[in-house]
């Protein structure tokens, strides 16, 4: 009896730190429901509202769709044990208006009031976006402005034909901002994303250009023979990381972001590719066939010694990188045809603490949220492509369907 | 003695139990009543280019003035010895241009992504410059372009279908 107890006792002390993690995970999110006082029903809407909330990983959110009344503080009992209650109005016509009231719902309190409005109504998904950001920061949680952002991406039309499209997160919002030609590669210019980046093949060599999407007004940054990418933007928008190849080899280059200047940053006799600042835009991490297969690799800006990152998969082709963070694509299938496998895995420059974020379909593109917290990537499962988004602090994820055009690149 | 591990172990577990609370922020309700979504309300321009394209897209993407495709294995951007002719057939038409530049373009199947597929399409195009250089080609004759994967010749789910977009493509620059 003696024995058993301790037994006993020494169990539930090994099981001490699996019990107050959930406890820890669960409590650290808000408990939120929302009560739609709209003179109609939008489910859309309402679901955009949800997936902000799931995907902030700050809030557990009630995914009924309660119905109620703007004006009045009144908390329905069944509501009573939630934290908070967002009502909210949506009415649209010509434009958008949307009205926002957060209660503490344990006595009706309001925390905020607040009223948003445009003048069209394919934006509406932005103004979900930022009723929730406004919300996650009157309750003094870290910000979560990365769900305001503009998506920007390229995908095929026809052979030699592409688009240029910018889109909300979830892509609820789409709008085709150059049609026709063949245009690649699009990257965010600047953190206001007035402008972005991208490589026109409308000449006899590929060129890059940078666009401001307000004005319409198009800069030419350089040409180069043989290919040409926008692969970063440094943190003040000064300089640019591009894959060029002005004697017939692709090499990554720091340029300034007028064109001006530019540094030779690789000089392989190979593939180098997909450059990234990381570490303080002190070094570049970037995907490299060095070893004979692609992976990725870093080395300073200055310095001329190349280190590996990453120590498995047999193609390991894309990779981003936000502050020591790094997160990559690797193929873990062996079909030189079909569907193969792709994991993202999250490592740092220090090539420690690897750890795979992704277990099924195959998952590309990954970019990181302006604060790093977030992954974006895309999904292909069977017959259906999504875009996914992974927050790596709640372990939260999002998908989103994406429409049969294939996606060429991707920015957020 | 069990009595007391029976008290020892229920204590513990209602310390774990209760020890990890977290309050929920208390906030006080403040007017906020402001309209400040004018930031969203910036309409963005919309750009057509069908007028113009690069000039060998919708045109089938096979070589055209006399020059012949060179094809390549998966993943690949080696001259197999099966492209030999080939490349001599274009060094033959390349050396009766006139002095015109040639342009050859490298094209991959779908199997990549982004950047590392470009990266791939441009190697294949120097691998045909260099064996038409190596036979007697002008370096300064040839101009190299990489499509990557978005100029497909043909797009069924086979292996053959895909062997036929990895491959170089030759014309001249009008």
């Amino acid at each position: 009896m003696r024995y058993l107890l301790l037994l006993v006792l020494s169990l539930n002390l090994f099981a001490v730190d699996a019990s107050l993690k959930i406890e820890k995970d669960v409590e650290q999110r808000s408990r939120i429901a929302l009560e739609d006082a709209s003179p109609s029903v939008n489910a859309a809407f309402f679901k955009i509202l949800l997936s902000d909330l799931k995907i902030s990983g700050h809030f557990l959110a009630d995914s009924r769709h309660h119905r109620g009344d703007l004006k009045s503080n009144f908390i329905a009992p069944a509501l009573k044990s939630k934290e908070y209650v967002l009502k909210y109005t949506l009415t649209q016509g010509s434009g958008t208006k949307l009205i926002i009231r957060l209660f503490k719902a344990s006595d009706g309190t309001v925390l905020l009031k607040k009223s948003y409005a445009i003048p069209t109504t394919s934006k509406a998904p932005f103004l979900a976006h930022k009723a929730i950001s406004d919300i996650n920061d009157v309750l003094k949680y870290p910000s979560i402005s990365w769900i305001n952002r503009y998506v920007v991406f390229s995908r095929y039309t026809s052979p030699g034909q592409s688009e240029i499209i910018l889109a909300d997160y979830t892509f609820n919002y789409k709008k085709v901002i150059i049609r026709g030609g063949l245009n690649l590669f699009p990257k965010w210019a600047d953190p206001q994303q007035k402008s972005f980046y991208y490589t026109s093949y409308a000449g006899v060599i590929p060129t890059l250009y940078r666009l401001n999407i307000y004005s319409g007004s198009k800069q030419k940054i350089t040409s180069s023979e043989g290919m040409l990418v926008c692969s970063d933007v440094n943190a003040n928008a000064s300089k640019i990381l591009v894959t060029m190849a002005p004697e017939g080899q692709a090499d990554i280059y720091e340029m300034s972001s007028s064109g001006g200047s530019k540094r030779r940053i690789t000089t392989f006799n190979g593939i180098d590719v997909n450059g990234k600042y990381v570490d303080n835009e002190s070094r570049i991490v970037f995907v490299s066939n060095r070893l004979g297969y692609a992976n990725i690799f870093k080395k300073s800006i200055t310095g001329s010694g190349v280190s590996q990152v990453v120590y498995h998969g047999r193609n390991n082709n894309a990779v981003d990188a936000h502050g020591s963070k790094i997160i990559y694509s690797s193929r873990e299938s062996q079909n030189s045809f079909g569907n193969n496998t792709f994991n993202l895995y999250l490592t740092s420059s220090s090539a420690s603490g690897t750890r795979p974020i992704t277990a099924t379909g195959t998952n590309q593109f990954p970019h990181f949220s302006t604060d790093g917290s977030v992954v974006q990537y895309i999904k292909h499962r069977g017959n259906n492509s999504s875009i996914g988004y992974m927050n790596l602090g709640s372990k939260q994820s999002l998908l989103f369907p994406l429409g049969g055009k294939k996606i060429q690149s991707i920015d957020w | 003695m069990i009595k007391k591990l029976l008290i020892t172990t229920a204590t513990l577990s209602l310390l774990l139990l209760t020890g990890c609370g977290q309050t929920a922020p208390n906030l006080n309700g403040s007017s906020n009543n402001i309209s400040d979504a004018s930031a969203l309300s910036g309409d963005t321009v919309s750009i057509n280019e069908n007028g113009y394209g690069n000039e060998s897209a919708g045109k089938g993407n096979s070589s055209s003035d006399g020059f012949q495709s060179v094809y390549f294995d998966f993943g690949e951007y080696g001259i197999s010895s099966g492209m030999e002719n080939a490349i001599s057939r274009n060094v033959n038409v390349a050396g009766n241009a006139n002095g015109k530049r040639i342009k050859i373009e490298g094209n991959c199947d779908e199997f990549g992504t982004d950047e590392y597929n470009y990266a791939l399409g441009l190697k294949r195009a120097k691998a045909v410059k260099d064996s038409m250089h190596a036979q007697g080609i002008n370096t300064s004759n040839m101009l190299m372009v990489s499509f990557g994967e978005s100029n497909p010749i043909c797009t069924s789910p086979t292996d053959s279908c895909y062997s036929k977009n990895r491959r170089v493509d030759l014309r001249l620059v009008k």
